[in-house]
């Protein structure tokens, strides 16, 4: 096991460095001066060009390039072009706010969608079941930011039941943060709702059809444990893959949510940074995203390896 | 009925700049509001200009404006409504409460706190809470802020002000006229260096400054104030490309106390303000780029007060009856630039021809529900008091337009007009895409990636004239937010090459802005704007359909913000009603 997260240790560097050499081409296909868009239409030539030579734009791009490689692995990315503050003192507090977002949302929506796939599966055909998968099919293919509008509409403006700023004041203890994440949190669970309990759904009927399966309840197991022993350890390992990958999507890719509710995630932080070509910006949150979606899916590996057996011993070979 | 011995006594006080003011006043030459309107401006104080209203008999029902005194910016209040051109929001039924927290949403600022190079609407705001001008140059006139009075020389080419004492930086050290010295210095090289030099500020003591300019300017005052936002004074160490969140400073009512560029800032209130301790105990900043999320945090009480909003986008606010808005009539502008100096659009009747073929009261219904005034291609507002009334409206005349481009050889020219995502600018846009057809024009749109960028204005350092902005894109819009005199649109657009980017090059208008700009007497400046419109309106550099009106709106139970169109929103007197 020790092994197997070394090996993909060493492969999420060589990742890092593949991402953080694509994230280095695609700043630098993005056309304009550096300086002129940063000091702006009037100032001197002299001046533009002297901002250029300090923060080392006028530098050969193989120089650049490895002084991005280098900002990596150290994780300084420099000073953002807008606010001439550290980009970590950017990214940083964006991505607590993103994870706290993420968080709630799926601690809401994991048990919730779970539950309801093991339920439509163990009636498969009957009428729940249409009614869970039809529902999960119609909230899945709503967008996040249409339910998130439609749920600040309702909730928060007209019923007043929710808050419309996502951001909550400054000195707000843990519990009171909740009220104002939980309306985006919610338009998220709507969104990846149906996503998940048709995953689960589908792992748990293959897991009931199963040889192993039936051969547990021969042998006398009762129907909760052949759930919880044998078909859920099985069942799962694809909700887990997906569950994982959502996860980096969720700290980089819900800027439509974090838009409706004012809230300063990543991905707004990193739309925001296009939109004014803060380049270093950009580029330490898009890294940022990359090194979660690695992290996330090395944990739903070690953890599906950890559920079963099968894995580990493959694994380790 | 004129109260002579009264008036012969005022006039003995009175320097020649003010007796020649005071006295085409008497005559009849200029109305009442022009008249405290310019009094103020070169400084004639509160107390000469009422005895100058009562002498001549005038209402006494109208205020007088507060020219010294320790009159706050949110001291004086306006009705409800239109506004001019700084708006106040109305009291409400019953007293202010002591104590609360305003809760704000503001635009995002573009770039860093730094007083001195900041540049965009975002910025001002948080930057002109804590830091405060010269003079309060809010409203129409010109009141106190940190000098308490000033006086031109007799050709106003060098400004004494008499600073205000007693007033503390936030961190208790006192402010004297050592602080004004430091940042006119800072000034000359940057935002003022039109106007002074370094060195050319002198402290006659710790309460006066001198201020000798390059060449004389009778509304110099203006250029200390509020709408030219970077001239806010700062300590005198204070070094250059400072941020206020790193020195959390100034003088203003409220102190900073937090700040994240990216979600919002905290203030809380000075109790030493000279203005009197402020009603509210903190201010609380949202930022967003977004409209939408402005209108619905006010519609669901996350705000009190929104900064600035469009119609278009912005309009369930008007039929909220928990919300109100205010509108800040005003010389805000869009300007549909033509270059003149190459491309289709040299031949000034080509130019005439598109702005004869704009339907302006269609765009007023249509994009700004009737908020804003009709303008007659020139910037030369109707808010300013020497605009000139009698030069006829140009309409549309589709007939005349075709004929104009024919005779230009440019009949069913094809252009590409340029246009930032900015409030009702795209819908601007396609409105006059197809107006233009209708004169035969093809107009194909194309939307800038950045507001302000290379395509109106690409660099600075042209050796061609004009000098300046240079290498933009030939025909385009672009906005111009609000002054409180016309001299940025004057010089930078039209006169000189800053921000000119129709490369408009005109020997009589640059003499006419001149003598606009050195006229000390009302009469003067009429007699220069009133050639400024006529050559502006004949060459049409620059089409311009509309001043529009600047809005905001605050929660019902919000009194006493004054906002500009610039971003300012000064909350020292505001709160909330009991």
């Amino acid at each position: 096991m020790g092994r197997y997260v070394l090996r993909r240790l060493a492969s999420a560097v060589v990742t890092l460095w593949v991402l953080a050499t694509i994230v280095f081409l695609m700043v630098n296909v993005i056309p304009g001066n550096v300086g002129r868009s940063v000091l702006g239409p009037f100032a001197l030539k002299e001046d533009v060009a002297r901002y250029n030579h300090q923060i080392g734009t006028d530098r050969p791009l193989i120089s650049q390039y490895f002084t991005s490689i280098r900002r990596v692995f150290t994780l300084d990315f420099g000073d953002s072009y807008k606010s001439q503050s550290a980009v970590t003192k950017i990214i940083f507090p964006a991505l607590f706010r993103s994870g706290k977002l993420a968080l709630l949302a799926f601690i809401i929506t994991i048990p919730i969608s779970i539950a309801a796939g093991i339920f439509a599966a163990r009636r498969q055909d009957k009428v729940t079941d249409r009614v869970v998968v039809n529902a999960g099919l119609a909230t899945s293919s709503i967008p996040d930011f249409v339910t998130a509008a439609v749920l600040m509409s309702f909730f928060c403006v007209h019923w007043k039941l929710g808050h419309v700023f996502a951001d909550p004041p400054s000195g707000t203890s843990v519990v009171g943060q909740l009220p104002y994440l939980l309306t985006p949190a919610l338009a998220l669970v709507v969104a990846y709702f149906g996503y998940i309990a048709r995953m689960s759904r589908a792992g748990v009927i293959n897991g009931l059809q199963a040889d192993y399966a039936r051969t547990a309840t021969m042998k006398g197991l009762s129907k909760g444990a052949v759930m919880r022993k044998h078909i859920l350890r099985n069942a799962l390992a694809p909700t887990i893959t997906v569950i994982s990958v959502q996860i980096g999507y969720l700290f980089g890719g819900i800027v439509g949510v974090e838009k409706v509710f004012n809230y300063h995630g990543l991905g707004s932080t990193m739309l925001s940074a296009v939109t004014s070509h803060d380049i270093p910006v950009l580029q330490g949150a898009v890294l940022l995203v990359g090194i979660i979606y690695m992290v996330s899916t090395l944990l739903a590996d070690v953890f599906i390896a950890f559920l079963n057996p099968r894995v580990r011993l493959e694994t380790s070979r | 009925m004129m109260d002579y011995r009264l008036f012969d006594n005022v006039r003995r006080q009175a320097s020649p700049v003010e007796v020649e003011l005071v006295e085409a006043f008497a005559q009849g030459k200029i109305s009442r509001r022009a008249f405290v309107a310019r009094g103020s401006m070169i400084g004639l104080g509160a107390p000469l200009i009422g005895a100058i209203l009562a002498a001549c008999g005038s209402d006494k029902k109208t205020t007088t404006p507060a020219t010294s005194g320790t009159t706050a910016p949110g001291g004086t209040t306006a009705p409800g409504g239109t506004t001019a051109p700084g708006g106040t929001t109305a009291p409400s039924s019953g007293s202010i409460k002591q104590g609360g927290t305003l809760r704000i949403v503001a635009q995002t600022p573009a770039g860093p706190l730094d007083p001195v190079a900041m540049a965009d609407l975002g910025t001002y705001c948080p930057v002109t809470t804590c830091f405060e001008y010269l003079v309060d140059a809010l409203g129409g006139d010109v009141k106190p802020m940190l000098a308490e009075t000033w006086k031109p020389n007799a050709d106003g080419s060098v400004w004494t002000f008499n600073l205000r004492k007693g007033v503390k930086w936030h961190d208790g050290t006192p402010f004297t006229s050592a602080d004004v010295v430091a940042t006119m210095d800072r000034l000359a090289g940057s935002n003022l260096k039109a106007s002074i030099a370094a060195g050319s500020t002198k402290a006659i003591d710790d309460f006066t400054v001198e201020i000798t300019l390059l060449s004389p300017d009778g509304q110099f005052p203006q250029q200390v104030g509020a709408y030219n936002p970077q001239s806010v004074i700062t300590p005198k160490d204070f070094v250059l490309g400072t941020t206020l969140d790193k020195r959390m400073t100034g003088t203003g009512a409220f102190k900073m106390t937090k700040y994240d560029a990216a979600t919002g800032a905290t203030f809380e209130a000075n109790p030493d303000w000279w203005g009197g301790k402020p009603y509210l105990d903190k201010l609380e900043y949202s930022f967003s780029e977004d409209l939408a999320t402005l209108v619905s945090g006010l519609q669901g009480g996350a705000a009190d007060a929104i900064t600035q909003f469009s119609v278009i986008g912005g309009d369930a606010l008007f039929n909220d009856s928990n919300i109100v808005v205010q509108s800040i009539r005003g010389a805000a502008h869009r300007e549909i630039w033509m270059n003149c100096r190459e491309g289709d659009f040299t031949d000034k009747r080509v130019r005439q021809a598109v702005a004869l073929g704009i339907d302006r009261q269609a765009l007023l219904d249509t994009l700004l529900k009737g908020k804003a005034d009709i303008a007659n291609d020139h910037p030369i507002a109707p808010i300013y008091p020497f605009f000139d009334a009698t030069q006829p409206q140009r309409v549309r005349d589709v007939d005349k337009a075709k004929q104009l481009l024919s005779d230009a050889g440019k009949a069913g020219l094809a252009a590409t007009m340029y246009f930032p995502n900015l409030q009702e600018i795209p819908q601007l846009a396609q409105i006059l895409q197809s107006q233009l057809k209708d004169i035969g024009m093809n107009v194909t749109l194309s939307q800038e990636a950045v507001v302000d960028g290379e395509e109106w204005c690409k660099v600075y350092d042209s050796k061609v004239e004009p000098a300046g902005c240079d290498g933009g894109k030939d025909f385009g819009i672009v906005d111009y937010g609000l002054r409180g005199v016309p001299d940025v649109y004057l010089v930078k657009a039209y006169a000189t090459g800053e921000w000119n980017s129709a490369h408009y090059i005109s020997e009589p208008f640059r003499a006419a802005v001149k003598a606009y700009q050195s006229s000390l007497d009302l009469d003067g400046q009429k007699a220069a704007i009133k050639d400024i419109q006529k050559i502006a309106n004949e060459d049409v550099p620059y089409a311009i359909p509309y001043f529009y009106n600047i809005l905001f709106a605050t929660a019902k139970n919000v009194t006493g913000i004054v906002a500009t169109g610039l971003g300012h929103f000064y909350c020292g007197k505001a709160g909330f009603t009991a």
